[in-house]
C-alpha cells in the first residue's frame, strides 16, 4: 500500500500555537504539536513506558514526556533525553481546508 | 592523551563514559565488578521484575556500543584501590590502570539484616540484575511474600508481588511506607493504595527473626506475629561502597564526599551517582541520593568536569516511584519540614503535597500530578519566599508570579 494522507479528525483551531493534542488515526494515537504556527506529529506513545506524549509539556521543539521525563525532538522524533530508548515515529503533516491530515501508509 | 578510568559501570558511570566520548575524552575505561554492560536499575523492581520487559532493554547502551565508540569496558572485575600518588586504579586480580582523572561511581550495596535466620535460603535483597532474575524465579502466582521495609524498593516491589497474583505481607518500622521521608500524611495515603490492593500491611512493628530448616518457612516480629511464607524480600536501604577510597585520602563521610564541581578533595579524582555525597549549592548542604536522575545528571556533569571544566552542578532532585497504576513524584530536597501545604486531597490519592521551612518551598511530592511536579520544580529552584493561602489554592496557577509572597 501506497502512502496517503489521511484525516486525523483534528482542526488546526484545536491545536493552538505551543499547543499538543492526540488524534486517533486507523487505531494508532497520533500526538499533533503546533509549534509557533507549524505542525508535528508523531507516535503518541512514549517509547519509555507507554505514556501518552500529548499530555506531556511542549517547548519550543521539545515535548517532554510527564512520567518520567524523557524528551524528544517533535520534528524528528529524536530523544533529547533519557529514560527513553528510542526515537517516536514521526509523520508528515498538511493542512487541507482548515483540518490536519498525515501521511500514513 | 589523557586517561579517564570510572569505577562503576553503573548509571552514572556509563552516562560519565558516554559524555567523555561525546566531548572528545582520549582514553576512556570502565571497571565494573558485575559481569554486564551497564545497566538502568529502575525496571528491577517494576517492569523487569515482573517479566515485561528483557534485559536488554535496560542496558544503558546495546553491549557493542562501548567498543564501537572506543571506550574499553573491563566486566565482572572490582577495582579494590586508587593510589593517588602513582596514580593508577588497582584490580582485584592486581592489574594496574593508571589514570588522569578518575570518577567513582560505584553506587551502593544493600544493608544486610543482622538477625536470627537471616542468611536462609528465600531471603533476596534487591541490587542487582542477579538478585531481580533470584526473586523472579520464587515469584510464583499464589505464593506467600513478606516484604521487610516499605521504602521505594520495598513499595514497588509489594506492588510487582500483587501484580503477579502473589499474597503480600509488607512490615515496617514506621507508621506508614516512607514514613521517615514523606510523613504521616502521604505516608497513610500510600499505605491505603497497597492495602487497596490486597497487601496486608503491619508497622510500627520489626523483624525479630526468620525461622525455618534451611529455606526461610515464616518470620518472626518483635511483636510476636508470626508470619508464614514462601519466601521474602527485603528493601532496608543501601550502604554507599566506598572501599575503593581505602588508603587514597580521599574523604568519606555518608559517601564519598565532593564539592559542587563533584570533585573529591584529590585532585581530578570524582564521584558521582548513589555514592557521592556532594555540596549542593541551591539547598547549602551535602545531599547524597540514591535516585536515577541524580546518577545520569551527574554522572555527565562530572565527565564535563574531568575534562577540566568547572560547572558546578545544581540540579534539582527529581525521581518517581510506578506503584500499581499510580505515578508518584518527588521534586526538590527536604529532611525536614516546618509546614506542609496540600494541593488536591490526600484521601483521593491526587494531590501535590509540599514540604516548607521557612515558608519557602523545599520539595514536593504528587500522586498522579506529574505536571504539578513540573511546575513547581521553578518555585523550588528560586528559592523564593511564597505565599502560602496561594499555594494551597488549586485556582492558582503553579506558575503564576502571585505565589510569591509580598515583602
Amino acid at each position: 500500500m501506497s502512502a496517503e494522507f489521511v484525516p486525523t479528525g483534528i482542526a488546526t483551531a484545536d491545536v493552538p500555537p505551543g499547543g499538543l493534542v492526540v488524534a486517533d488515526v486507523r487505531g494508532t494515537r497520533i500526538a499533533i504539536a503546533n509549534v509557533g504556527g507549524t505542525y508535528y506529529a508523531f507516535d503518541d506513545t512514549c517509547t519509555h513506558q507507554q505514556c501518552s506524549l500529548a499530555d506531556g509539556d511542549l517547548a519550543g521543539n521539545t515535548v517532554t514526556c510527564m512520567c518520567h521525563g524523557a524528551e524528544f525532538d517533535v520534528r524528528t522524533g529524536e530523544v533529547l533525553a533519557p529514560p527513553a530508548p528510542s526515537p517516536v515515529k514521526v509523520y508528515r503533516i498538511r493542512v487541507e481546508a482548515g483540518a490536519l491530515q498525515i501521511e500514513v501508509g | 592523551m589523557s586517561a579517564h578510568v570510572i569505577v562503576g559501570a553503573s548509571m552514572a558511570g556509563a552516562t560519565a563514559a558516554i559524555t567523555l566520548r561525546e566531548e572528545g575524552a582520549g582514553a576512556i575505561t570502565v571497571i565494573g565488578g558485575e559481569p554486564e554492560a551497564p545497566y538502568e536499575r529502575p525496571p528491577l523492581s517494576k517492569a523487569y521484575l515482573r517479566g515485561e520487559v528483557t534485559f536488554d532493554s535496560a542496558l544503558v547502551r546495546p553491549a557493542a556500543f562501548y567498543a564501537e565508540h572506543d571506550i574499553k569496558t573491563m566486566l565482572g572485575v572490582r577495582a579494590v584501590r586508587i593510589d593517588t600518588t602513582e596514580r593508577f586504579v588497582e584490580l582485584e586480580d592486581r592489574r594496574r590502570v593508571p589514570y588522569d582523572t578518575v570518577l567513582i561511581a560505584t553506587g551502593g550495596r544493600n544493608r544486610r539484616l543482622s538477625i536470627p535466620g537471616a542468611d536462609l535460603a528465600g531471603i533476596y535483597g534487591l541490587r542487582t540484575v542477579h538478585d531481580a532474575d533470584r526473586v523472579r524465579e520464587a515469584m510464583v502466582s499464589g505464593r506467600r511474600a513478606v516484604v521487610v521495609g516499605m521504602g521505594f524498593i520495598g513499595s514497588e516491589v509489594a506492588a510487582s508481588l500483587r501484580k503477579k497474583g502473589l499474597e503480600v505481607t509488607a512490615i515496617d518500622p514506621g507508621r506508614t511506607p516512607l514514613f521517615r521521608v514523606f510523613g504521616e500524611d502521604v505516608g497513610r495515603s500510600i499505605a491505603e493504595l497497597h492495602r487497596a490492593h490486597g497487601v496486608r500491611t503491619i508497622f510500627e512493628d520489626t523483624v525479630a527473626a526468620f525461622e525455618g530448616d534451611g529455606h526461610v518457612a515464616s518470620v518472626l516480629t518483635r511483636g510476636g506475629l508470626r508470619l508464614e511464607c514462601d519466601f521474602v524480600v527485603a528493601g532496608v536501604g543501601i550502604e554507599p561502597a566506598v572501599e575503593i577510597t581505602d588508603g587514597s585520602g580521599i574523604g568519606v563521610d555518608n559517601g564519598v564526599i565532593v564539592d559542587e564541581f563533584l570533585e573529591t578533595n584529590i585532585n581530578g579524582i570524582f564521584a558521582a551517582g548513589d555514592v557521592a555525597n556532594q555540596y549542593h549549592r541551591l539547598f547549602r548542604r551535602y545531599i547524597r541520593l540514591e535516585h536515577w536522575q541524580n546518577a545520569v545528571r551527574q554522572g555527565a556533569a562530572a565527565a564535563h568536569n574531568m575534562l577540566g571544566h568547572r560547572s558546578s552542578y545544581q540540579e534539582i532532585p527529581w525521581f518517581w516511584s510506578d506503584q500499581y497504576d499510580l505515578n508518584l513524584q518527588y521534586v526538590g530536597f527536604h529532611t525536614t519540614w516546618d509546614q506542609m501545604v496540600v494541593r488536591g486531597r490526600l484521601d483521593a490519592g491526587n494531590y501535590l503535597a509540599c514540604y516548607i521551612n521557612n515558608g519557602r518551598v523545599d520539595a514536593a511530592v504528587g500522586l498522579n500530578r506529574a505536571r504539578d511536579i513540573r511546575r513547581i520544580l521553578p518555585l523550588i529552584r528560586s528559592r523564593a519566599s511564597v505565599d502560602l493561602n496561594r499555594l494551597q489554592d488549586e485556582s492558582v496557577d503553579l506558575r503564576s508570579q502571585a505565589l510569591f509572597a509580598s515583602n
